[in-house]
């Protein structure tokens, strides 16, 4: 099942990035791009420590490996979720929908992830470079135990951006026109540029629950070895939790949904 | 030019029932380019932990990204973004049979819109700086005056250099690229990703005579009273210089551009 899934989506995958590449021009010019955007926010951060050597705690170093993090989760929502959305959308508003589901393939998944987008690519591996950079001017060091941790919390924080594209998938059923609810998963993944702590209660405490801070403060912070490892537990829960509540609504959507014909 | 004008009311008048319908979707843009919100919360823990930067106040913070969320909705690049999409798609081979030159279409139609972000922004912020002591600026009516203009003249060099930068589509398919890339050099020197005095001397120095600050930094900078009258008349002269060499540059490529268009399919 599971191998008949991957290999669907890998054949849909190679036909996007194909289609992709035709263009490369505007593969290199938003390449250059993105590294661009990642020295603007590096350079961006640094105002702050002009001024004083660290904040909330974190110093200039610790704060680079969050922003890292967040090109790196960024790249992914940009990379998988955001061509996804915008898909969905056209299939919602064009009655194209219907064909999906009637595939005999799982329509969730197809949704969801059946396109990819090369553009944003160099991202992610961007901001793992920067997060490395982070860590090495932290100076605290690394072990496979953090690592480990960190990887964890990583994964779950891919899961969490997950949970929330089939949420607002749902939500795109319902509400037909909502080519701009892209823009919600545009600011979930912005509010986490920087670690939480960074910002003062009420808001620290709201991004907390509301999950931002599962998204790069936690896995920064396990990186750097000052997590509370209770909080692992927490994250596999809270990841969990949005992708059960996320298939709930995609299902309960998807009785609503009456077909608007192709 | 009479003509202009009526074209002009009428545009306007759809870009305004245009944002009134789509009125959900100018709430998200302006709730989702809360960039500068993210930057003031980190300013005010600074303030906090370690007494103001730069003699800047929690209160000067507030004042500053406030009035600067207003500029950047207000702001007249947006219609970088329809000529793109028009040259792309070939529907500016359409506007070109209107009777109105296509930057009077766009910036009619955009105006339209802003009209709906200044009538539902501007009065929310008068209404905030009264009711929250913590907002606090120090308005007189030459102040406001000066304000105003300010906000016309950025309002005007926006809608130029964007329309200056999306001829380039004429040449080269890149056209949203180089403009973000113009943008985010920018974005230093406009007083966007901080206020300017609490940059590097030697990049306030550059702000001061480049284009960037004219359309963000100068007006609110002028409404929080950090400019005397020297300042100001030089920010004017600045910001209209550049409005000079924009539509220099515009109008040189425009000709060239048009000539070598060669119509997509619409």
């Amino acid at each position: 099942m599971i191998r008949r899934q991957l290999r669907v989506l890998r054949i849909c995958w190679r036909a996007a990035v194909a289609a992709d590449l035709e263009y490369r021009l505007q593969f290199l010019s938003a390449a250059a791009l993105s590294a661009f955007w990642m020295v603007w926010a590096v350079a961006g951060a640094s105002v702050y420590f002009r001024f004083a050597g660290s904040v909330a705690g974190w110093t200039h170093g610790e704060v680079l490996v969050v922003i890292g993090l967040f090109f790196t989760l960024n790249g992914l929502r940009q990379t998988l979720l955001q061509p996804n959305l915008e898909l969905m959308s056209d299939h919602v508003r064009r009655g194209t929908l219907d064909f999906l589901l009637t595939k005999p393939f799982d329509a969730q998944l197809l949704v969801s992830l059946g396109r990819v987008r090369v553009t944003n690519l160099l991202d992610p591996a961007l901001g793992l470079v920067l997060t490395t950079v982070g860590v090495g001017l932290a100076g605290r060091g690394v072990s496979p135990g953090r690592l480990a941790a960190f990887l964890l919390l990583l994964a779950c924080a891919a899961v969490l951006l997950y949970a929330l594209t089939v949420l607002l998938m749902a939500a795109t059923v319902v509400l037909v026109a909502a080519e701009d609810l892209d823009r919600v998963s545009f600011a979930f993944v912005e509010l986490s540029r920087f670690p939480v702590d960074l910002y003062r209660d009420p808001a620290r405490t709201l991004l907390t629950v509301v999950p931002v801070a599962f998204l790069t403060t936690y896995p920064g912070a396990a990186l750097l070895g000052r997590l509370d490892p209770r909080l692992l537990p927490v994250a596999v829960l809270v990841a969990a939790g949005a992708v059960a509540l996320a298939t709930a609504a995609w299902r309960r959507a998807l009785r609503t949904y009456a077909g608007v014909g192709g | 030019m009479r003509d202009t004008l009526t074209a002009y009311r009428g545009l306007a008048r759809g870009g305004t029932l245009v944002a009134v319908t789509y009125r959900g979707r100018l709430v998200l843009r302006v709730l989702t380019g809360f960039f500068p919100l993210l930057m003031m919360a980190v300013w005010l823990t600074v303030v906090a932990e370690g007494g103001p930067p730069a003699g800047w106040t929690a209160g000067d913070f507030l004042a500053y990204y406030a009035a600067a969320t207003l500029v950047v909705n207000l702001s007249g690049d947006h219609v970088v973004w329809q000529w793109d999409a028009d040259l792309r798609s070939g529907d500016l081979s359409l506007r070109l049979l209107r009777p109105l030159h296509p930057f009077h279409q766009y910036a009619a139609a955009d105006l339209g819109q802003r009209a709906v972000t200044l009538v539902a922004l501007g009065p929310a912020l008068a209404l905030a700086a009264v009711l929250s002591p913590a907002l606090d600026y120090p308005v007189t009516p030459a102040r406001l005056v000066a304000f105003a203009a300010a906000l016309v003249l950025a309002y005007a060099l926006g809608l130029l250099t964007a329309s200056t930068f999306a001829l380039l589509g004429f040449w080269s398919t890149q056209t949203a690229n180089v403009w973000l890339l113009w943008w985010g050099l920018g974005s230093f020197a406009s007083g966007w990703v901080a206020p300017l005095e609490l940059l590097p001397p030697w990049l306030r120095t550059a702000a001061l005579v480049l284009p960037f600050r004219s359309m963000m930094g100068f007006p609110v900078e002028l409404l929080t009273g950090r400019l005397d009258g020297a300042q100001t008349a030089f920010g004017f002269a600045v910001g209209l210089g550049w409005l000079g060499v924009f539509a220099l540059l515009y109008r040189f490529g425009w000709r060239r551009g048009v000539r070598r268009h060669q119509a997509v399919a619409g």
